[in-house]
């Protein structure tokens, strides 16, 4: 997963009015929005509202200026255990229905239910939605900056000063990752390769996480040593400066929250049904 | 073992937000107290190479690979579970909003399960696996094979109350999956303390006597 956090970054640094929204408003709308699709009860309704947030996400998107390819392979990235859980629906029944209708029948009495299909296809449309919106936060929002916004919401400081300089050895452990494995490769060691002994192997791996382990705690140790030359102490605290919104974020901030909140309840109210 | 939004219904996951916080909360609490002000950078970077220490392949057998969860070694290795329910929770945070990893909605209960139960399943079952068989790097993987497991076991159990997958399939399906997996983790884990504290034998507490321990936490 580190070895994607560049890649992730990178679409960062691109330049569109999503991109130059305040970290707080895009937190925000992008929370609400799984907040909201996560609280549709288990039924029907949820293609409705998740089809209006999903158009939402899309013309979000669009504005972004951010190339689909990005947004497939941040979903291929994230998508097995769910889709695991997803698939394995068909075949189970569950409390959310009162009667199943069996319409394949496997052997060893396994049978694929009508209703286990609409429960999995209820499941998968909550569960693209919400990663759909991080998708979105995490390709326009620099870490340093949702860092800012969330302590700026309120996040609590002893959080935010370890996650600032967690942030920071992240892309350190990345490149440390990147140049172990390499070093590893060059040495024609593959984990899984079944021409090396197993013990050996593991023996290497664990060695290799140990090394890394150790080489964090000296790089930890170093850091404070260089935190104490510039005044730290036990009550010292990430500077956050204070930053108010300008009009074009709670012009977006109001528009956000108005879709996030109509669509669960146009639908409810079968003012609106799209399927 | 990540659980994804959705799957759980809201009111379920406020519960688990509320069991996560208040062991934050308490891990807070623990790193004011014993914590002296050097560990907190530490525990800051050593969060970001767990992070890194996930990312490695490991081969389980039969063509399968899984990686690391660290809680157990964090644990270990820090001499307190709620190192773990600390720099997990951290990674959680992380995994959760910038790759999508785990829910937001359901970072509770990410929290619950791998960071709490995993941190405090990790570090008593070393220390009671280790007085009784007085072998620290053997305790070390039994405690890590039991901090993969039971929390997955969790888990499903969490999946089954939320009416999103049944009890014992998931059981099977998560615990079988797991017990493999923790087979990884615990060789793994075994190996890397004790490179650990062979190559810093100072960090080794198990061995040190409570006075040593203490003067060491307080220097």
């Amino acid at each position: 997963m580190i070895e994607d956090l560049f890649l992730i970054e990178k679409q960062t640094y691109r330049d569109s009015f999503i991109h130059r929204l305040d970290a707080r408003v895009k937190i925000i709308i992008s929370f609400a929005a799984i907040i909201a699709m996560v609280a549709v009860p288990y039924s029907t309704t949820v293609y409705s509202v998740g089809s209006l947030l999903i158009i939402f996400f899309l013309v979000l998107w669009v504005f972004s200026r951010l190339p689909p390819s990005v947004y497939i392979w941040r979903l291929v990235m994230v998508l097995p255990f769910g889709i695991f859980i997803i698939v394995a629906q068909i075949f189970f029944t569950n409390p959310h229905y009162a009667v199943f209708h069996p319409i394949v029948t496997l052997p060893l009495n396994i049978h694929i239910y009508a209703e286990s299909i609409e429960f999995a296809t209820i499941l998968l449309v909550k569960f693209l939605v919400c990663i759909s919106f991080i998708i979105l936060l995490s390709s326009t929002t620099k870490m340093q900056d949702l860092l800012e916004g969330a302590g700026r919401l309120g996040f609590p400081p002893e959080f935010s000063l370890i996650m600032g300089l967690m942030i920071r050895y992240l892309f350190v452990f990345a490149y440390m990752y990147r140049k172990v494995t390499e070093a590893l490769e060059t040495r024609c060691f593959n984990p899984l390769s079944r021409e090396i002994p197993w013990k050996y192997r593991i023996r290497m791996l664990g060695y290799t996480i140990g090394t890394m382990f150790v080489r964090a705690y000296e790089q930890g140790e170093r850091t404070y040593y260089a935190m104490l030359c510039r005044g730290y102490d036990r009550d010292s605290r990430l500077f956050i400066r204070k930053k108010p919104l300008v009009p074009g974020d709670w012009c977006f901030l109001v528009c956000g929250m108005v879709v996030v909140v109509a669509a669960p309840i146009l639908v409810w109210f079968d003012i609106i049904r799209l399927i | 073992m990540h659980i994804p939004d959705g799957f759980i219904p809201l009111l379920q996951t406020i519960i688990y937000w509320i069991i996560a916080l208040l062991f934050i909360a308490l891990a807070l609490r623990w790193a004011r107290k014993e914590l002296s002000e050097e560990k907190v950078p530490i525990v800051a970077v050593l969060a970001a190479a767990i992070f890194a220490i996930q990312a490695f392949n490991l081969p389980v057998g039969m063509g399968t690979s899984g990686h690391l969860v660290g809680g157990a070694l964090a644990a270990i290795i820090l001499g307190s579970p709620y190192a773990a329910v600390f720099i997990l929770s951290i990674v959680l945070i992380i995994q959760g909003v910038i790759f999508g990893d785990g829910g937001i909605t359901t970072m509770g209960a990410n929290i619950v399960n791998m960071g709490v139960i995993g941190g405090f399943v990790g570090f008593y079952a070393f220390t009671g696996f280790k007085s009784a068989i007085k072998n620290p790097y053997v305790s070390a993987g039994i405690a890590a094979w039991f901090a993969c497991v039971i929390p997955a076991l969790a888990a499903s159990v969490e999946l089954w109350i939320a009416g999103t997958f049944p009890l014992v399939g998931g059981m099977i399906a998560m615990g079988t999956y797991h017990a493999a997996i923790g087979v990884i983790e615990a060789v793994i884990t075994a190996v890397a303390v004790y490179l650990i504290w062979h190559a810093r034998p100072e960090l080794d507490w198990s061995t040190m006597s409570q006075a040593e321990a203490g003067r060491v936490t307080a220097a």
